[in-house]
């Protein structure tokens, strides 16, 4: 009862946060924070990260780490942006177009998807550590994505294909209608079917996971996919947006990604963290990001607030953990 | 021979990986020559040395975090930040000394690990973690505070370009032009030798092979686990700033944006020399091979017929190949 | 008996309102092996943290050879020569045994500097004194689990040990490494060296002991000359009941079919040549010491544990069994022996713990998860093991032993079973608990479900099992009726053979 009375703390805590966050930056940026084009830009860039900072979570979730999700998102799409620049030409009929369009997006998911598979492969079967495979498997993926580009950018894509993300509905940005329709679905996955529940059991405690029939190699290898998943999709969103892609593209999410799962309340050692707190975690952190934006803090100042926030909530995890174990130790009867 | 007194004389050299990994890297040596003969030549191997020694010295400071079952991302931040600072004071206070330099550049590097050695040992961060926050934050603040301009190699004083020509001894070229021994390769041994005495017959080091086995054994053998741990990362933090002194004296230049990033070419070839990954185990010379091996690699893909854009492919295909087999040895061992 | 080592008078903690220890008195001879014993929770644990100075009496003394002492720190105790050698070890596994058993030396010498001649020569004049004789060049983690044990007790001796404190050090060494230790502790004995064992198991406890403490509930019942007691009356006072001696009876019907067959199940290094019948509703008890086999078999069975050659049947059909979940959908499954690492998830709750094995149940038509029929589920299991639990929301840390052994029963009636193995199911279990699991166990085969259940202890088989299977050296050496063996002719059957099996 203790262990669910943190764990609502917590999500209260964050709630707060973001509160405070958005309270600070109204009053703080008059005119500036409060406009509709600021939320569309927040909106716009929520989903790419966050579908990152999923991708983190999901690995995070297993005990595991996913360092490769920027270089998978960049090889995906350095895949799609070749389909489009190759083959889009300006003559073609609309039909045409929009099957090039869709072929792009297919073999930036089937691209991602493969990166997953191969870091689920080295992490089940081979028993790689989580975090030298899949620093290893960033080298190789970005590795590739040079090799294709000789390190230079490829853009200009299609007009049709740019609405993914910058067009709106309704004044709602489409990447925000993307991550919207995914997040409810996501959640669906983890709390709702037997992979999500076998995902929590094996992170906590994955010999007892083995030993109760769990396939825990199928359970890692899922995760990791599904992990190029997201990575994939934050690419199409994020080519899309920028309308360009080079390697290298995005490489400041990774530790705004790892920071938001820790903020959100993920366990970095596995079996702990939900859907929840990692949006609450992700909007807390995009206000700070728009409010720098505003106040026009170079991205170097920007990363040395992400850093510190990051080691503070490590920090602040330190104390209630040891708060937490002073509790449990008078609660029980030794 | 840093981890256990062997049995044999042959052993007491080499472990089983260190004679296979020496095998592929004369191997692969003799490939290369055979495709381009003056690989192998004495001139060449000397540079090899030359350049490699930065990437050296911070690998074997990876190797010790890596002793201790813990790992670290922030080195390359602290080694430009070292290197950046100690140009722009050398250049500020028109002090044209290369000791000076050391000097600074090791002051930064002591201040920076002390920061990750206090988090970690304090406050029980996982190590990768916290070093991934103070990478940014030591970059950040870096590029913030102290600047974002390149020291050119005009504006760069004389003692690093002299510091960086200087051998140890020099052979005229019978067709003109001189090569010889770097200081650099000197320094990189000497770090090498301090590292390896240091683990294998000092208490503190033994500690850090201790703490690396079994945390909870060592802090119940009454090691002082604290003071240990702030060790190895004040010691990666000094060897980080000797690195980066050494790298602007190699290529003439200070740019506060230039190393960070390329953290896993350094990590590659720790793990590439066999120290476990999960601590414990692991010697000074396999991370001396695994350097070796890798900027062989590096020096020779234009050579074998590809273009510098493979490099980070490799590098990556070799830390996959490495962890793996030894992952796969490690299940080997285990029942189920 | 030569003067008193040690002497505690009086002593009593409490622990956040309980009364850990009580009143609590007992003396050690010099050179005298003594046993401390009681179920978990009988205070013992306190005791020792107490005489190794980690944990302050609220009253009471501790005399050490004479002197007084009301506030014993930790190095006080080091210093008068206590030495406390916990279960775990705390060794290095990355690290040489010369250098595991010389470190604490040069810690406490504060040499900064290595000599490693002197660390090799420190071990190996420790090793002769003990008569043993070890790699000092091996690294510990390829070393046995009784040479670490010799490794810890040469650490022990260096820092001039007067009294060495041993936790359980027999629960993960066979009868054959028992005997060794045993020679070890009677050489130390010679140098007038005591030694402390702190157990909560029996049988072992008696052959070991010159004299013997009994702890429960926090207070002493009383001091006894080991030769005085047997079986039954230390456990009367560990548990202050009488145990329930019933024989478990089983009806053996006519049309009964095998229910599981292995045929020359081997495997190398492991197991050789295992051939066994069970039956519907029978327990048979597999029995053996660790390293005899016995567990790696039951892993074999449940598909962790992929055997060379040899073939199992089920219901007289052949079946492969290459995984856990193969082997729960052939309607086997398996309690294992490390029930916190390998049959709990012990942060989470217990209704999480109770339904991982047959998520299939609780579904609804979409496959999703249903959270009300979840705990509805849980809820039933619960109520039918009578686990007395205040919320089925609790992680499972903060149950006790035998509640947490009926949590990982629960999930595993579950699935509905045909063939339960059990790894010595009632281990870290106090005596209560244990004969409640026991009767358990006996309901499930009422209800015709074959049970195989593996233990080292010969009571807990004999009075559980109505056939038993000796296993030594990864062989069956024999299999007998129950009804035609007594508990006294097991043990000797038992433990003869892994003397035996020196090599």
């Amino acid at each position: 009862m203790f262990d669910q009375y943190l764990k609502h703390s917590r999500t209260t805590i964050l709630f707060i946060m973001m509160l405070g966050a958005f309270i600070v930056m109204s009053i703080f940026l008059p005119g500036k924070f409060l406009t509709l084009s600021n939320f569309q830009s927040i909106a716009s860039q929520i989903p790419e990260f966050g579908l990152l900072a999923i991708a983190i979570m999901l690995a995070m979730l297993t005990g595991g780490i996913d360092l490769s999700i920027i270089s998978t998102a960049n090889l995906a799409g350095v895949g799609a942006a070749l389909i489009l620049t190759k083959h889009a030409l300006p003559q073609l009929g609309a039909y045409e177009e929009s099957y090039i369009i869709f072929l792009a997006i297919v073999s930036a998911i089937g691209i991602s998807l493969l990166c997953g598979l191969i870091n689920g492969l080295l992490i089940a079967y081979v028993k790689v550590p989580a975090i030298l495979a899949t620093l290893g498997t960033m080298s190789i993926f970005s590795g590739i994505a040079i090799v294709i580009t000789k390190g230079y950018g490829i853009q200009g894509f299609p007009e049709k294909f740019l609405f993914i993300g910058s067009g709106t509905i309704l004044a709602i940005p489409m990447p925000m209608i993307i991550f919207i329709v995914f997040i409810p679905l996501m959640s669906l996955i983890l709390n709702r079917t037997s992979y999500g529940f076998n995902l929590y059991m094996l992170g906590s405690n994955p010999v007892a996971s083995r030993f109760s029939g769990i396939n825990n190699r199928g359970i890692l290898v899922r995760t990791y996919i599904l992990s190029g998943l997201c990575s994939g999709l934050a690419s199409i969103i994020m080519i899309s947006r920028v309308n360009s892609i080079r390697p290298g593209y995005g490489s400041a999410y990774l530790l705004q990604a790892i920071l938001v799962c820790v903020l959100g309340g993920v366990d970095p050692s596995g079996g702990y963290g939900n859907i929840s707190g990692l949006v609450m975690g992700i909007i807390v952190l995009q206000i700070l990001q728009s409010g720098f934006n505003i106040l026009s803090f170079s991205p170097f100042f920007k990363n040395v607030v992400w850093g510190l926030m990051l080691i503070l909530v490590m920090i602040l995890n330190f104390y209630s953990s040891r708060y937490a174990q002073k509790i449990r130790k008078r609660l029980k009867v030794d | 021979m840093t981890g256990t007194i062997h049995k044999s004389q042959i052993q007491k050299v080499f472990n089983q990986n260190e004679a296979y990994l020496s095998l592929i890297i004369v191997a692969y040596s003799i490939l290369v020559t055979s495709l381009n003969p003056s690989f192998l030549s004495f001139e060449n191997l000397l540079d090899l040395g030359k350049s490699s020694a930065s990437m050296g010295i911070m690998a074997i400071g990876v190797f010790v975090v890596l002793l201790s079952g813990g790992i670290d991302m922030s080195f390359t931040a602290i080694a430009i930040s070292g290197q950046y600072i100690a140009a722009n004071v050398l250049i500020a206070s028109g002090v044209d000394n290369i000791y000076f330099a050391f000097l600074i550049s090791c002051l930064v590097g002591l201040s920076l690990g002390a920061v990750n050695g206090l988090i970690i040992s304090y406050f029980k961060i996982p190590t990768f973690i916290a070093t991934l926050g103070t990478l940014n934050v030591f970059h950040g603040i870096l590029l913030t505070v102290v600047g974002t301009k390149a020291v050119n190699s005009a504006q760069l004083p004389d003692c690093f370009k002299k510091f960086g020509a200087t051998n140890v001894f020099t052979v005229v070229k019978p067709e003109g032009g001189s090569y010889g021994l770097s200081i650099f390769t000197v320094i990189f041994i000497a770090v090498a030798l301090l590292t390896w005495f240091i683990l294998t017959y000092t208490q503190l080091g033994r500690g850090i092979y201790a703490i690396g086995g079994d945390m909870e054994a060592a802090k119940r053998s009454g090691m002082n686990v604290f003071n240990i741990q702030f060790f190895i990362y004040c010691y990666v933090g000094i060897l980080a700033g000797i690195a980066g002194v050494l790298h602007v004296s190699l290529i003439r230049y200070s740019n506060p944006t230039y190393l960070v990033g390329s953290e896993l070419s350094v990590i590659a070839p720790v793990v590439l020399g066999g120290t476990r990954i999960t601590g414990g185990s692991g010697t000074v010379i396999g991370t001396i091979l695994g350097v070796a091996m890798i900027t062989l690699l590096n020096n020779s893909l234009i050579l074998i017929g590809l273009s510098s854009f493979w490099q980070e492919f490799f590098t990556g295909v070799i830390v996959a190949i490495s962890v793996s087999l030894s992952s796969y040895q490690i299940r080997k061992s285990m029942m189920i | 008996m030569a003067e008193d080592f040690l002497k505690i008078q009086n002593v009593s903690k409490l622990y956040s309102g309980v009364q850990a220890l009580d009143n609590v008195s007992m003396s050690i001879g010099q050179g005298e092996v003594h046993c401390l014993v009681g179920e978990n929770g009988s205070g013992k644990s306190t005791l020792i943290k107490i005489i190794a100075g980690v944990v302050t009496p609220d009253g009471g003394e501790i005399i050490v050879r004479g002197k007084s002492y009301k506030n014993l720190r930790p190095i006080d105790s080091i210093n008068e020569g206590i030495q406390v050698i916990y279960q775990d070890l705390s060794l290095f596994p990355n690290l040489s045994v010369a250098e595991n058993i010389s470190l604490n030396q040069l810690i406490e010498e504060k040499k900064k500097i290595i000599n490693w001649k002197e660390v090799k020569n420190i071990a190996s004049s420790v090793l002769s004194t003990i008569k043993k004789e070890l790699d000092l060049n091996e690294k510990v983690e390829n070393i046995s689990i009784a040479n670490k044990q010799l490794v810890a007790i040469c650490r022990a001796l260096l820092r001039n040990a007067k009294l060495i404190i041993m936790d359980e050090p027999t629960t993960a060494i066979t009868k054959k490494e028992i005997d060794k230790l045993l020679s070890v502790i009677l050489d130390l004995k010679e140098s007038g060296i005591s030694t402390l064992f702190v157990s909560h198991k029996l049988s072992e406890v008696l052959q070991i002991a010159e004299k013997v403490t009994v702890l429960r509930d926090g207070k002493k019942v009383g001091d006894y000359n080991a030769g005085e007691l047997d079986y039954d009356t230390l456990s009367f006072y560990m548990s202050g009941k009488k145990i329930d001696h019933s024989v478990f009876d089983y009806q053996e019907r006519a049309d009964q079919k095998t229910l599981l067959e292995v045929k020359d199940l081997s495997k190398k290094g492991q197991f050789e040549d295992i051939s066994f019948k069970l039956r519907p509703g029978e327990i048979v008890g597999m029995i053996g010491s660790l390293g005899s086999g016995r567990t790696e078999v039951a892993l074999s069975l449940f598909g962790l544990n992929k055997p060379d050659s040899g073939s199992i049947y089920m219901n007289g059909e052949p079946v492969k069994i290459n995984s856990p979940r193969k082997a729960i959908s052939l309607g086997l499954c398996y309690l294992p022996e490390d029930r916190l690492n390998q049959g709990l998830f012990l942060k989470q709750s217990i209704q999480n713990n109770v339904v991982v094995t047959n998520l299939r149940k609780i579904l609804t038509k979409s496959k999703l998860l249903n959270y009300s029929k979840k705990y509805e589920y849980a809820k039933m299991w619960v109520d039918e093991l009578n686990i007395n639990v205040p919320s089925l929301e609790i992680a499972v840390q903060a149950l006790s032993g035998g509640n947490q052994q009926r949590v990982v029963i629960a999930k595993w009636l579950a699935t509905d079973p045909k063939v339960f193995i059990l790894d010595s199911p009632t281990v870290g279990i106090d005596v209560n608990s244990k004969s409640n699991i026991h009767n358990l166990i006996r309901q499930l085969a009422k209800k015709g479900i074959g049970v195989i259940m593996i233990s080292d202890e010969v009571p807990e088989i004999v009075h559980n099992c109505n056939r038993i299977l000796v296993m030594a050296d990864g062989r069956i050496i024999q299999e007998v009726d129950t009804v035609d063996i007594t508990e006294d002719k097991l043990f000797d059957l038992v433990s003869s053979n892994s003397k035996n099996s020196e090599g």
